[in-house]
């Protein structure tokens, strides 16, 4: 019988569990979480912020799940340090904890800017459940807010409010929304889908201080100009929550270094989900994805090879889909081809006018990205030749073809073919 | 039903019960007539002129798609490990083991398109208006997919399927 601990209780941690007991029934199996609530669909706060969803859909597992799977679960407790040493935790109530198998999966946190005026009551994050309850009490006596950052937290979190009826403005320090995962004539659709439902969208602007005396007045621009809100939401990015491990042997980076195993550098002790750096497929680098189904997959590998299996975990993939006021949008690995490097090629089909773009990046051949606006519906199969790394320039002038599809592909995908005989 | 088999020196236990779609290919026409029958099933009239003025208009859960001459009726295939499940943000896609189907809990899903984005088949395809992916659900009330039956050529085949519960 063994002690397996996994910190975390999010889809890494989670699925780690689900592997762990899959394979292994018998050992202890201890989950701690620094929230004050059972798994939820951490990604769904949004929905719930727009009153799309309510509380009990954000459940992800239901509260009979740690006794069905006999695991141990303490809430509301953080771990200060891993000592590998000695094969234990110590949390921040000084108890401490020993494990045979340690699973990392802390997540990330927002980041903020060092701004002055950042600390002030209203400013908030948006990454937890907390924080969504948070804004939603204030609503009633908020009419305007500002978003710092116009990624996907900022503009999901934008959408929200903007569905609660409250004056949105997003203040976005580069010349885009969605830099990190579009490129222009992509944002520019999703730009134009959230202007016409009355989002407004300041390009090129960055805050220099969030004013007020207690609460919040306004942020002012480096431009000088100065914007009267109550709330400000930052979605700066996310930093993944390591200290645990800073003085300790655990090699990390900007997230925790995981080899092909989810293994760190501590042979018992694995990492996944937005805490963890693997190996990114289309960048042929290390890299941190934070991202619900990867941090699935890899809780799941990380799990199974706890309880003694050796899977090899292929790699991830940035990736992501989003949605606003009924445009899909799904962003796949590399999005921009390098300027000046000839091995890029890209393909492209566009209707601007439909709201409609679609396009490819290939390198030497293989598809290493995609950007898909409008129309998905193909977006696994360019995912499965991303993974695969598989050579499509044979059939690059199909890929964007109304009709392309599994078909064309299903001789050349690793898993054999069993449904057509 | 299920028995206990001893393989090697493990013990799986082999489920007879469920049953999948297969297709002859070299019979497939693409005529389509699968596509019509799955969108009328799973229309609120059941009936095809009715449903063809249905709101909502019911769309195909299957597509017949063609390459290098030959027709492939494309759907969902139920995987043993489907990514779909994995990736949803929303715990509303479940695979049921003993059933052999992935589920899905329409009440729960908000539409947020990863389950598209990572099915190796291209088989879920979002409805953007209902803000439903669509996926076959085997006719799951019926007692046979109605694809099955509205093919002309016999190249749907619904057959039960050997299938190793872990």
């Amino acid at each position: 019988m063994k002690q397996f601990i996994i910190i975390g209780n999010s889809a890494a941690g989670i699925a780690a569990v689900e592997a762990i007991r899959k394979r292994d029934k018998q050992s202890k199996v201890t989950v701690i979480s620094d929230e004050d609530y059972p798994a939820y669909c951490r990604c769904l706060i949004s929905y719930y912020l727009a009153g799309e969803a309510k509380e009990d859909k954000l459940v992800y597992r239901p509260d009979s799940f740690y006794k069905e799977n006999n695991v141990e679960f303490l809430m509301n407790k953080k771990v200060a340090r891993v000592d590998p040493k000695k094969n234990r935790i110590i949390m921040e109530d000084k108890s401490q904890l020993g494990y045979d198998a340690l699973m990392i999966a802390t997540g990330a946190r927002p980041k903020f800017p060092e701004l002055k005026g950042i600390k002030r009551p209203g400013v908030f994050g948006f990454r937890t459940i907390k924080d969504a309850q948070n804004i939603s009490g204030l609503l009633p006596v908020t009419k305007a807010v500002c978003v710092l950052g116009g990624g996907l937290i900022g503009l999901k979190a934008a959408y929200a409010l903007k569905k609660r009826n409250i004056d949105v403005k997003v203040i976005i320090k580069s010349k885009q929304v969605l830099s990190q995962m579009l490129d222009v004539q992509a944002a520019g659709l999703v730009q134009q889908r959230l202007e016409e439902h009355g989002i407004e969208v300041l390009l090129g602007q960055d805050a220099s201080e969030i004013i007020g005396e207690g609460g919040i007045k306004a942020i002012k621009l480096e431009s000088g100009k100065a914007i009267g809100c109550s709330m400000v939401i930052v979605g700066k990015g996310v930093t993944p929550n390591i200290e645990l491990v800073k003085e300790s042997e655990v090699q990390s980076n900007e997230g925790i270094i995981a080899n092909n195993f989810l293994q760190t550098n501590t042979p018992n002790i694995y990492t996944g989900g937005d805490a963890c750096e693997s190996f990114d497929i289309a960048l042929g680098a290390h890299a941190s994805n934070a991202l619900w189904p990867v941090a699935v997959e890899q809780g799941k590998i990380a799990g199974g090879n706890m309880a003694g299996d050796g899977q090899k975990y292929g790699g991830s993939i940035g990736m992501n889909s989003l949605e606003f006021f009924g445009l899909p949008v799904i962003s796949l690995g590399i999005y921009k081809a390098k300027g000046g490097d000839s091995s890029f090629e890209e393909l492209k089909l566009s209707n601007l006018k439909e709201n409609l773009y679609k396009k490819i990046i290939l390198k030497s051949g293989v598809i290493v990205g995609a950007v898909l606006v409008g129309d998905i519906k193909n977006s696994g199969l360019y995912l499965s030749l991303i993974r695969q790394r598989i050579d499509t320039s044979a059939f690059k002038d199909k890929l964007l073809e109304e009709n392309f599809g599994y078909p064309v592909i299903k001789d050349l995908m690793q898993e054999q073919e069993r449904i057509y005989v | 039903m299920c028995h206990d088999r001893k393989e090697g020196f493990s013990s799986v236990t082999i489920l007879t019960v469920m049953k999948q779609l297969y297709y002859e290919v070299k019979k497939c026409l693409g005529c389509k007539s699968c596509e019509v029958a799955c969108a009328v099933a799973h229309s609120l009239s059941e009936e095809l002129f009715k449903a063809i003025a249905e709101e909502k208009m019911p769309l195909p859960r299957k597509k017949v798609l063609a390459s290098r001459g030959k027709n492939y009726p494309v759907s969902c295939r139920h995987c043993q490990y489907p990514k779909c499940v994995d990736a949803c943000m929303a715990a509303c896609l479940v695979r049921d083991v003993d059933k052999g189907m992935v589920q899905h809990d329409e009440a729960r899903c908000v539409g947020c398109w990863m389950c598209v984005m990572v099915c190796p088949y291209g088989a879920i395809r979002p409805n953007i208006k209902a803000k439903i992916p669509i996926r076959c659900d085997k006719c799951k009330d019926k007692d046979e997919p109605a694809c099955v039956k509205a093919c002309p050529t016999g190249a749907i085949i619904w057959q039960e399927e050997l299938a190793v519960k872990p």
